[in-house]
C-alpha cells in the first residue's frame, strides 16, 4: 500500500496539521490514501466569503515535496513556477486563505467574474455573499 | 532600398536604420526593406572586435563543409555568418566567463551567472556591477559574503525534515540549510524542468541566493550536470540573440551576434513537449550543436547551417527570400490555423498541431461540427488554444482559466492571451485585463463582429485560401522532389551520362545548374503565393499585374523542370551514343536556367540581386 512508504515530511506535516491547525483551515488525510488530504478553508472574516467553508481537494504527487501539491484549478503562483520545496501544505492553504479576503480580479479563473468584479465591485460583492450563502453555509 | 548593392553600402554610411521588421508593426510592401541593414557601432569595441577576427578566421572553412547536392553555396555569393560548432561557442563563452571574473574579482561561477543575467553581455555587466554593485548582487542573487552555517552537530533539513549531521548538510552560501539527498533532487528537478534552472535560487522561497555551477557540480548527477552545460552553452548563444533584439530598439547595436539552428523547428516529432500549461521546445530536442555567428552589415538574411539547414536569420523560419518575414510569419500562422481545414500534411513542418494533444481534442471537435462547416470558427478554435508566445514565438497551449499567461523559462514573458499583450501593460489603464483596448476598439469599429463581412469572408476565405495554399504546398513538394533528383543526379546519373555521351563530367555542369537552379525557383515561386495572398483585395491593378507576371515565370520554370526532367532522361535511355541532339539539349537546357524566375523582377519587392543568377543585377 502506498501509506506503508510514505516519506517521513509527508508524516510530519500532516501531524502538524492536525495538532496545530491553522486559524480558518482544517486539511485531514484521507484513510484510504495519506496522499489524499480534504480541506476546508472558512470564508476569512470581513470578506464576502465570511460565514462561508470551501471545500477543496489537496492531493501529494509521487514527486512531493520537490513539486507542487495538486489542487483544483487555482491561478496561484506558488502552484505553478513559484512552488519551492520548502514551501509546505499550510503555507498553501494559508495563501488560498489570503485570496479570500483579497481576490486578484487581474487572475482570474472566470472572466465574467472578473469582469463584474472590476466594473461594479460593490455589485459583485453582493453576488459573492449571495452565492456563499446559497453554496457555502451548508457542510 | 531596392536593391542588394545599396545595403552593402551602407555598412560603411552612418545611418542607423532597425531594419529587423519582425519587430514592427507596419507592414512594409517593399520585401527589400526586410534585407535592409544597418551600420553598427558596438559599445564593447575590445569584445567584439576578438571575435569578430576569430570568426574571419574561420570564414574559409565553409566550403569544404558542404557535402551533398543541397547545397547552395551559388546561390549565395556573399556569406556574412561563420557556422560555430559546440567548442566555438564553448571557447567563446569561457573566454567571457573569464574576463568578467577577473575584471570583477569574482569566481568563475559567479561570473556565468552575473553574464546570463546580462544576457551575456560583458560591457552590460561591467558597467551595471560598476555603477551600483549591491543592487546588481541583489538582483542575481549573489551574496557578499557567506552565512556559515550553525556550529552544532545536529542540523534539521528544510525539505525533508529529517535531522542529519552537520557534514551531510549544505547552502548555498545563505545559511539555509538542507540535506545532500534534498540539494540533489531540488537541482534535478529544476534541471529536468528545462533551462529555468540556470536561474535557479535557495529552495527557501524567502531567499534570493543564487544557485551556482559550484553547487550543481556538487550535488547533480553526471547527466543533469551535462543537461546543464548544455543549457548553459545553448543561453549563450538564444539570449545573446534576445539581448540584441532588445538593445537595437534603445539605439544599441552589435556587429555579431549568434543564433542557434532553428533546424529542430522542422522536425516536428521532437520540438514540442508539453508541460503543465505550456508546451516548449525543450533544450535538448534541437536538432543540432551548431550556432550561427552573424555579421551585420552585408549581405542576405539566409543563412545555411553546417546541419544543410537552410534558414532566414532573422526570422528563423526557412529561407523565405524573396518574401519578406512578415508574411511568412502571417501565413505560417495561417497554414496552422487552417490545416484541419485542409487536411493537408505540409503544415505539420511547423510544429504546432502535430504534438498538440488539445489539438487532437480539437479536430474531434471539429469533426462534431463538420455539419455546418464555418471555417473562420473552425480557425479560430483551434487559433485559441495554441498560440505562440509573443515574445519567443515558442508555441504555448492554454488550458487553465485565466488569461494570463507565462512563457517558459528563459523567455518568461508574461502576456495576455486574449490580446498577446504584455502583461506588464495590462489593468485599469487598457481597461482591465481581458477587455485589452486592442480588442474592443477593434470590435467597435466593427473589424470583428461585422456580420455582413463575416459571412462573405466565410463564403469566400476558405476558397480562396485553398487556391493560394495548394500551389504553395506543390510548389513545396516540387522542390523536395527536386532536391532528390539532382542528388540522385549527381551521385547516379551524371557518371553514366558522361559515359554515353562521351563528354567530361566538367562539361556536364550546366545540368547540375539547372537543378541548383530549379530547386531554388521553386522555392520562389512557393513564396510568391503566400505574398499573392496578402495582396489587398483593392489592389486589384497591383494583383492583376503580379499574377500575370507570376504566370510567366511559373510556366518558364515549368518549361525548366520538364527540360531537366524528361529531356535529360531521353539522353540518358537512348540506345546510340553520343546521343543525337545532346548539344541542342546543352543549348536549351543552359538558355532556360539562365532564364530563372526572370520574369519576376519588374515586381521591386520580390527583386532580390541573388534571385536570378547570371544575370545582371538590376538597379
Amino acid at each position: 500500500m502506498a501509506n506503508s512508504n510514505l516519506p517521513r515530511r509527508i508524516i510530519k506535516e500532516t501531524q502538524r496539521l492536525l495538532s496545530e491547525p491553522a486559524p480558518g483551515i482544517s486539511a485531514s488525510p484521507s484513510e484510504e490514501n495519506m496522499r489524499y488530504f480534504n480541506v476546508m478553508i472558512l470564508g476569512p472574516s470581513q470578506s464576502p466569503y465570511e460565514g462561508g467553508v470551501f471545500k477543496l481537494e489537496l492531493f501529494l504527487p509521487e514527486e512531493y515535496p520537490m513539486a507542487s501539491p495538486k489542487l483544483g484549478r487555482i491561478c496561484l503562483d506558488i502552484l505553478k513556477d513559484k512552488w519551492s520545496p520548502a514551501l509546505q501544505i499550510r503555507t498553501v492553504l494559508l495563501s488560498i486563505q489570503a485570496l479570500l479576503s483579497a481576490p486578484n480580479p487581474d487572475d482570474p479563473l472566470s472572466e465574467n467574474v472578473a469582469k463584474h468584479w472590476k466594473a461594479n465591485e460593490a455589485e459583485a460583492v453582493e453576488t459573492a455573499k449571495e452565492w456563499t450563502r446559497l453554496y457555502a453555509s451548508g457542510v | 532600398m531596392d536593391s542588394e548593392d545599396d545595403m552593402h553600402d551602407a555598412h560603411d554610411g552612418d545611418s542607423l536604420e532597425d531594419f529587423y521588421s519582425g519587430d514592427t508593426a507596419n507592414e512594409s510592401d517593399d520585401g527589400a526593406g526586410d534585407y535592409d541593414f544597418m551600420d553598427n557601432d558596438s559599445d564593447d569595441p575590445d569584445h567584439v572586435t576578438s571575435h569578430r577576427q576569430q570568426f574571419v578566421a574561420s570564414f574559409c572553412r565553409y566550403d569544404e563543409r558542404l557535402e551533398d547536392g543541397v547545397e547552395e553555396r551559388s546561390m549565395f555569393p556573399e556569406q556574412n555568418y561563420t557556422v560555430l560548432s559546440e567548442e566555438d561557442i564553448r571557447r567563446h563563452q569561457d573566454e567571457d566567463i573569464a574576463r568578467v571574473s577577473n575584471v570583477l574579482s569574482i569566481s568563475k561561477g559567479s561570473s556565468s551567472i552575473l553574464l546570463r543575467h546580462y544576457n551575456w553581455s560583458v560591457s552590460k555587466v561591467h558597467d551595471a556591477w560598476f555603477a551600483d554593485e549591491e543592487n546588481v548582487r541583489k538582483a542575481v542573487g549573489l551574496l557578499v559574503k557567506p552565512v556559515r552555517i550553525p556550529n552544532v552537530r545536529v542540523l534539521t533539513c528544510g525539505i525533508c525534515f529529517e535531522s542529519h549531521s552537520r557534514d551531510k548538510m549544505d547552502a548555498a552560501g545563505c545559511g539555509h540549510v538542507f540535506c545532500s539527498s534534498c540539494w540533489t533532487g531540488y537541482i534535478s528537478t529544476s534541471i529536468n524542468d528545462g533551462p529555468g534552472c540556470l536561474m535557479l535560487r535557495c529552495p527557501e522561497p524567502s531567499c534570493i541566493a543564487a544557485i551556482g555551477q559550484d553547487m550543481i557540480n556538487k550535488f547533480a548527477y553526471h547527466e543533469d550536470k551535462e543537461k546543464y552545460a548544455h543549457y548553459l552553452l545553448r543561453s549563450y548563444v538564444e539570449d545573446n540573440r534576445k539581448s540584441w533584439h532588445k538593445t537595437v530598439e534603445d539605439g544599441w547595436s552589435c556587429l555579431t551576434v549568434d543564433v542557434a539552428c532553428p533546424c529542430a523547428v522542422t522536425h516536428p516529432s521532437e520540438v514540442i513537449k508539453g508541460r503543465a500549461d505550456i508546451i516548449t521546445s525543450e533544450f535538448g530536442t534541437f536538432g543540432c550543436d551548431y550556432a550561427v555567428d552573424f555579421v551585420f552589415g552585408s549581405g542576405s538574411y539566409d543563412v545555411s547551417c553546417n546541419c544543410s539547414h537552410n534558414f532566414c536569420w532573422n526570422c528563423t523560419e526557412e529561407v523565405h527570400r524573396p518574401v519578406d518575414c512578415i508574411t511568412v510569419e502571417k501565413w505560417i500562422l495561417k497554414n496552422t490555423a487552417e490545416s484541419e481545414n485542409m487536411n493537408c500534411q505540409e503544415t505539420s513542418l511547423y510544429g504546432v498541431p502535430a504534438t498538440n494533444n488539445r489539438l487532437d481534442e480539437l479536430q474531434m471537435q471539429e469533426k462534431d461540427a463538420e455539419e455546418t462547416p464555418h471555417p473562420q470558427t473552425v480557425s479560430s478554435l483551434i487559433l485559441a488554444n495554441s498560440k505562440p508566445c509573443p515574445k519567443c514565438k515558442r508555441p504555448i497551449e492554454k488550458n487553465q482559466g485565466c488569461m494570463h499567461i507565462t512563457c517558459t523559462p528563459p523567455c518568461k514573458f508574461e502576456f495576455c492571451w486574449l490580446c498577446l499583450g504584455s502583461w506588464a501593460e495590462h489593468g485599469e489603464r487598457t481597461g482591465g485585463f481581458y477587455a485589452c483596448n486592442r480588442y474592443e476598439t477593434a470590435k467597435q469599429e466593427g473589424v470583428y463582429d461585422e456580420a455582413e463581412r463575416r459571412r462573405e469572408m466565410a463564403k469566400n476565405s476558405l476558397e480562396r485560401y485553398t487556391h493560394y495554399y495548394e500551389r504553395w504546398a506543390t510548389n513545396q513538394s516540387s522542390r523536395q522532389k527536386a532536391i532528390a533528383d539532382l542528388q540522385h543526379m549527381q551521385s547516379v546519373q551524371l557518371e553514366k551520362l558522361s559515359d554515353k555521351q562521351q563528354q567530361p563530367e566538367s562539361q556536364l555542369k550546366f545540368i547540375t545548374e539547372a537543378w541548383l537552379q530549379i530547386v531554388e525557383c521553386r522555392r520562389v515561386l512557393k513564396w510568391t503565393y503566400a505574398y499573392g495572398y496578402y495582396i489587398p483585395e483593392q489592389e486589384k491593378a497591383k494583383r492583376e499585374f503580379f499574377e500575370y507576371l507570376q504566370g510567366e515565370a511559373e510556366s518558364g520554370l515549368e518549361r525548366l523542370h520538364q527540360c531537366a526532367e524528361k529531356e535529360l532522361q531521353d539522353h540518358l535511355k537512348s540506345e546510340s551514343t553520343p546521343t543525337p541532339g545532346f548539344n541542342e539539349f546543352r543549348t536549351k537546357l543552359a538558355g532556360l536556367t539562365r532564364l530563372g524566375l526572370l520574369s519576376l523582377t519588374p515586381i521591386p519587392s520580390l527583386r532580390m540581386t541573388n534571385l536570378i543568377r547570371n544575370q545582371p543585377n538590376p538597379t
